[in-house]
């Protein structure tokens, strides 16, 4: 089943609804959270960065599992945390710090296996590549930087190299707001937002500036559609553009070059998620409304009613499993097991413990044996053994050399009676000769 | 043949003829060997299935029972003979009757069978292949039992507890100690020792935690570095071997029980005494169990020494039997040559292990990948044997498939130096056409000897194909099996990492894969069937050359790249003719790369559903978009595009298509002027390089535009009349406000395909017969004025090196097919 769920940055909890049905799910509680602080781990558990006091020289992280509205894991980090990531497999966790500092932790241990520092300026989104080799971060700075996580973990090349980061593009003047990553791998194109009223495609294999899009408005949020035709840019304005990527726009348009149109919602777009099951956008406004709007038609086809302050993180996760209250407490006690595996994240990167940092807890594949039968093969085997044994040729060999044996076992039987024979004729001769005594003669 | 009727009495003559009566001796000679004929039929016919009684009548139900009866009877009677070899022949049977025969008759007569199985066993002095055949059908018998679930699980629990009185969780140590002490003897042959190896392995899972595999896991890592350090003295640094222990054992933590209750080191000098040979055996066994332990599931999540193995994988391959600088020369020479000897073998067994790692580890493995890759690539540059080679590669595409884009651009160096050397090395497709060959079939061994496997057996092939070679030569050929990893391990850099920071690599690789494509395939296709006097694997080995040669191509042509594909036109034609090898998996696989080509030479970025009804203003200038859907256009499109042609707005919806990569580009240039200017340059040098391709490209062009205008009329004859002078118009029209003061750049790349499209719906009105004398396309002004604009592209095409603004007419570029015209006919 997909779900959406969604954050606000004033206390209102996580709030879960089924996307095709519209029915509200379990709401977990005593949720505040900065833009991009809400990430689902795996789709196994949710994790919110928390920031209630912006000021705060600290902030936390916690984690909830899908079955328990209560916060069930509570990480302190060694500084605020605000834009959270996690790769597919949920293995690893990343967060970007107020300081321009990217932490990443492993999942499984709690460990913080790098940090490394990022940006100037605070990081404030975090995207995970199609397939997981490539960060992206954006920061207050206006900078957006690639890093390939292979080079983070390899202390010998960093060594060689000039900078860390893959690219590092610096264009928007302003504070990055949001980014999408289109499909393609090494090829795919970047989508920056920024409050410099621009929305920036990039190309990930040139590493370059392929189109800037200058809006009316600052853009918050973006989302691009499955086939990349367009992207959709929510506006402080309350109007959701749709740019152009693929699709062609005529120059002379009432926003501007590469806007193609605009859907109106009454009030600033705060975060968007787009669903490819069925072509639906869903924007979160400042209402603590999240309208879903089906982009065939442009008309919002569902709202759910999230909170009084603004939605700042919307996500849809497909889960495996379905979420009913009925069932979750099942899910509870089947899952609270694993789910306790997971410590908190650590402060602070801990090398002393070597034996740790050689081990790795890993969940073993999958393999399915089939079960099969073995009777009629082993027929084969024995069959070809006995005939490598029954062979003709070695047959003939065997033959030979028994033969030979016979031989010699003859010529011995021949040698020891002649032996005996002499020994006999010996014994009897004596016994004539000497004193006629009778007895036996050697049996 | 499917007579049902018929199956009880084909039972019964086979009972007669193949079964051996009880009180008859058996042949051992005639019938037994018959047994694998009777057990096909068998299967074949399902004769012992008791199938379809619903369809037939009770009568056939009956007589059928009763035949199946007598065989059970038979067989029974043979199981409890004296004579071993009936007995034999009955419990082989009787095994393949537990596949075999209909649910009812094997729940109602399992544990009957199951007696009999057991009493086979359970004597000492039955001849061994009795108790193979025993074990072999029990298992059958259970597998089939396993089947039912709800009296299965019961049953098989209960044999289970009846085979092993205590079942195997209680008896765990002394399981583990009884298969320890043989792996550890080494004394068996290779199988057998890995099927005691896979056994170990699955040993945890019987308790199922999480410490029994971690345990199990530190036991044989211990038990492996025992055995190494003993066998590597001389051949390494004492140092290594300290160094390997502290990783194993944390310092202050209790050493775990030797593996099996043995100490290693004991039975290790058990066996070097008993026979001078290193314990590669039980080295590789214990190594083979590390793999199995990685990669089989468990029930909970385990923790995985990762650093300890990959040191461990890392100081096998490093003893290459040279000796340590640093060391004095105390081993003799004897020794060395033992354990050189022995070294491919641990060397391919440590590249397995590596293999089970990134298996095992997935994504995890991000915090070792750069250990890992510093490993391979280390071991790459020293590593000569074929069959270590080909592991190399495998493990190379493993990585770059699960770490995918950021591992490819760091990785991509090696790939290429390795593959480059092993691809331009003398050897599979050279001696092919040594005058010694004859015919197209590919290597013919000289020498048979199978026996020593591929690592051998390749060199050995080809020392044997090419006599004439020379001496020296011999030793630098790269076999082709090893040629072939290096093509698969080309085509998975070119998918993964082809995108980013590829611009150093990538025209010397694109120029790798169509020279050895082409060369691979200038003598024929491999067959794989061709020969049954030849060992199946040279031949179907040029086979897979090939194929994995033209998968490079596509490749090589479907990654993203800058500049048109330089060699498009020959890899076609090598497609094609490659197409046409029906039957073949080549075959298949031409006509699939023909098919993925398309979309390169007609790209498309669709709309989503719909999104045009939505969002298109019909007045937003309708008219402007029609010339270019006349370019992109497949023909489909076409169609539908000019039926719709008043409906304006329909028809963009239906046929609006483009290149992604065209528009973006367009913005940083506004050259069509530019372009024009251009026109005019000699097409030079730039080609020279380009193998076998045409000496006239414009010429080329022409007749591709050519061929195209010929392609569409032929398909869709009934256009004829209609484009051309909409086309021609527009075009002019199109041109006078070439310089846009709005959006030029997006406007401007449209023009030129434009043109270049309706140019060749001019030239299908101008002149059919243009293909014939291609040149005449020079005659026709308005032709070669509109064609002319799309020729500098074609220059630029080819000069890989291409500016930047010209890049996107490049993409943009309505692919010029360079077609030889006669295939490109045949294949309308």
């Amino acid at each position: 089943m997909n779900v959406v769920i969604a954050s606000s940055s004033i206390d209102g909890g996580i709030g879960c609804w089924d996307l095709q049905t519209g029915a509200e799910q379990l709401r977990y509680k005593t949720c505040a959270s900065p833009p991009h602080g809400l990430a689902s781990i795996g789709s196994s558990f949710l994790a919110c960065s928390q920031l209630r006091d912006p000021s705060a020289t600290s902030g936390h992280v916690l984690y909830w599992s899908w079955s328990k509205p209560q916060a069930q894991v509570k990480s302190f980090p060694a500084e605020p945390i605000k834009p959270i990531a996690a790769n597919s497999e949920g293995s690893y966790i990343v967060g970007g710090g107020s300081s321009g500092d990217i932490y990443f932790w492993e999942v499984a241990t709690g460990r913080l296996l790098k940090k490394w520092h990022a940006h100037y300026r605070a990081v404030t989104c975090l995207v995970f590549s199609e397939d997981d080799s490539l960060l992206i971060s954006g920061s207050e700075d206006g900078c957006v930087r690639v890093w390939s996580l292979f080079m983070i973990f390899d202390d010998v090349r960093q060594q060689q190299a000039s900078h860390l980061y893959e690219y590092s593009f610096t264009e928007h003047t302003l504070r990055v707001t949001d980014i999408a990553m289109g499909y393609g791998g090494g090829n795919a194109i970047i989508v920056s937002a920024s409050e410099d009223r621009t929305c920036k495609v990039w190309s990930l294999s040139r590493g370059r500036l392929l189109r800037n899009v200058v809006f009316p408005s600052i853009i918050d949020a973006i989302a691009i559609d499955s086939g990349e035709h367009v992207f959709y840019a929510g506006g402080r304005d309350g109007k959701i553009y749709i740019a152009a990527l693929n699709a062609e726009s005529s120059p002379s348009n009432n926003y501007g070059l590469h806007i193609i149109g605009s859907l109106t919602d009454q009030r600033p777009v705060t975060c968007m998620a787009y669903s490819a099951e069925g072509n639906l956008l869903l924007s979160g406004s400042e209402d603590g409304m999240i309208r879903v709007w089906d982009m065939k038609t442009k008309n919002i086809v569902r709202m759910f009613r999230h909170s009084k302050g603004p939605v700042n993180n919307i996500l849809i996760v497909r889960l495996s499993y379905p979420l009913n209250r009925s069932e979750s407490k099942v899910q509870a006690s089947s899952r609270r097991h694993e789910f306790s595996l997971h410590p908190p994240l650590e402060k602070y990167a801990n090398s002393s413990d070597e034996d740790i940092d050689n081990k790795t807890i890993i969940t073993l594949p999958d393999t399915i044996d089939l079960p099969s039968y073995l009777s009629s093969q082993l027929i084969n085997d024995h069959i070809k053994q006995l005939q490598q044994q029954g062979s003709s040729a070695a047959a003939e060999m065997e033959v030979k050399r028994l033969k030979l044996d016979g031989q010699r076992s003859m010529e011995m039987f021949q040698q020891l009676k002649k032996v005996y024979d002499n020994l006999q004729e010996f014994c009897v001769n004596e016994l004539l000769d000497g004193q006629p005594m009778d007895g036996s003669k050697g049996n | 043949m499917y007579d049902v009727g018929l199956k009880p009495s084909m039972l019964r003559s086979l009972i007669r003829q193949y079964l051996p009566a009880a009180n008859q001796p058996l042949d051992l000679n005639t019938s037994c060997f018959e047994l694998p004929k009777l057990v096909s039929v068998l299967q074949t016919h399902r004769l012992l299935s008791e199938l379809d009684s619903h369809s037939v009548g009770p009568k056939l139900i009956n007589a059928w029972k009763l035949a199946v009866d007598d065989w059970l009877g038979c067989l029974l009677s043979l199981l409890s003979s004296d004579m071993s070899d009936k007995c034999w022949v009955g419990i082989c049977l009787l095994g393949v009757t537990c596949q075999e025969c209909s649910n009812q008759r094997f729940l109602t007569s399992y544990s009957v069978w199951l007696d009999k199985l057991l009493s086979h066993i359970q004597p000492p002095s039955e001849s061994q292949l009795v108790k193979i055949a025993s074990c072999t059908s029990l298992s059958d018998l259970l597998t089939r039992l396993a089947r039912f679930p709800e009296e299965g699980a019961a049953s098989l629990l209960y044999t289970l507890i009846t085979f092993f009185p205590a079942s195997i969780h209680h008896s765990y140590d002394k399981v583990e100690a009884a298969i320890a002490s043989k792996i550890l003897s080494g004394k068996y042959s290779t199988i057998t020792l890995k099927k005691l190896g896979y056994c170990l392995a699955l040993l945890p899972k019987s308790k199922g935690d999480k410490d029994s595999w971690s345990l199990m896991m530190q036991k044989i890592l211990i038990s492996i570095n025992d055995h190494l350090n003993e066998a590597f003295q001389g051949v390494e640094e004492e140092a290594k071997s300290d160094d390997a222990r502290r990783l194993l054992v944390t310092p202050g933590k209790d050493l775990p029980s030797p593996l099996g209750g043995h100490t290693s080191l004991e039975s290790g000098s058990y066996n070097r005494t008993s026979s001078e040979r290193l314990p590669t055996a039980t080295i590789s066994t214990l190594m083979f169990c590390c793999c199995k332990m990685l990669t089989s599931s468990y029930p909970v999540q385990v923790t995985a020494p990762v650093r300890s193995i990959l040191a461990l994988v890392e100081r096998l391959l490093t003893v290459d039997g040279s000796l340590p600088p640093t060391m004095l020369p105390f081993m003799n020479s004897v020794q060395r040559e033992l354990i050189c000897s022995e070294l491919p073998v641990l060397h391919a067994y440590s590249l397995e292990l590596l293999i089970a790692i990134i298996k095992g580890m997935r994504r995890q493995l991000l915090p070792h990948s750069a250990y890992v890759v510093r490993v391979v690539t280390r071991y790459f540059k020293i590593c000569a044997l074929p069959e270590l080679r080909i592991k190399l590669y495998s493990i190379i595409r493993m990585l770059l498939l699960s770490m995918g884009v950021g591992m490819a651009i760091y990785l991509a160096p090696d790939v290429i130096d390795n593959s480059f050397s092993d691809l331009n090395s003398p050897g599979g497709e050279d001696f092919e056409i040594s005058p010694v060959n004859t015919g197209p079939v590919l290597p013919q061994p000289s020498n048979r000897k199978r026996k020593h496997g591929t690592k051998t057996g390749s060199v050995e092939k080809q020392e044997g194909a090419n006599p004439k070679g020379g001496e020296s030569n011999i030793h630098q050929m790269t076999p082709i099996n090893v040629k072939v990893a290096a093509l698969d391990s080309l085509e998975l850099l070119l998918t993964v990492g082809s995108a980013s920071k590829s611009d150093s690599w990538r025209s010397s690789i694109d120029s790798l894969v169509i020279r050895t494509a082409i060369n691979s395939c200038k003598r024929g296709w491999g067959n794989v069937e061709n020969n049954v006097f030849l060992p199946n694997e040279s031949a179907s080995l040029w086979a897979d050359f090939q194929l994995s040669s033209l998968r490079a191509l596509l490749a090589s042509f479907l990654a993203p790249a800058r500049v048109r594909p330089p060699y498009l036109s020959q890899g076609l034609e090598l497609f094609r003719r490659g197409k046409q090898e029906a039957g073949t998996k080549l075959g298949q696989f031409c006509g699939y790369a023909l098919f993925a080509l398309e979309v390169l030479i007609h790209p498309r970025a669709l709309p989503l559903d719909d999104f045009y009804s939505a969002y298109h203003n019909p007045t937003d200038g309708a008219s402007n978009r029609f010339p270019e859907n006349t370019y992109s256009g497949s023909q489909k499109q076409n169609t539908l595009f000019f039926s719709a042609a008043q409906r304006t707005d329909e028809g963009a919806i239906k046929s609006h298509n483009d290149d992604l990569y065209n528009k973006w580009l367009e913005n940083e240039h506004n050259a069509v002027e530019d372009m024009k200017d251009k026109t005019s340059r000699p097409n030079d040098s730039s080609l020279a390089n380009v193998l076998e391709v045409s000496e006239q490209e414009p010429a080329a062009a022409n007749a591709d535009v050519h061929m195209r205008g010929e392609d569409e009329m032929v398909v869709q004859p009934r256009r004829l009349e209609e484009p051309i002078p909409k086309s021609q118009e527009i075009v002019s029209a199109k041109v006078d406000k070439s310089p846009p003061a709005v959006g030029t750049n997006l406007e401007g790349g449209e023009i030129e395909s434009k043109k270049a499209l309706s140019a060749s719906d001019s030239l299908n009105d101008i002149d059919h017969d243009m293909l014939s004398g291609v040149n005449k396309v020079d005659d026709f002004d308005t032709v070669s004025r509109k064609t002319s604009s799309t020729l500098p592209n074609v220059e630029k095409g080819s000069s890989s090196m291409a500016h930047l603004e010209s890049e996107s007419s490049m993409d943009s570029f309505p692919n010029i097919v360079d077609a030889d015209p006669d295939t490109d006919s045949d294949s309308v």
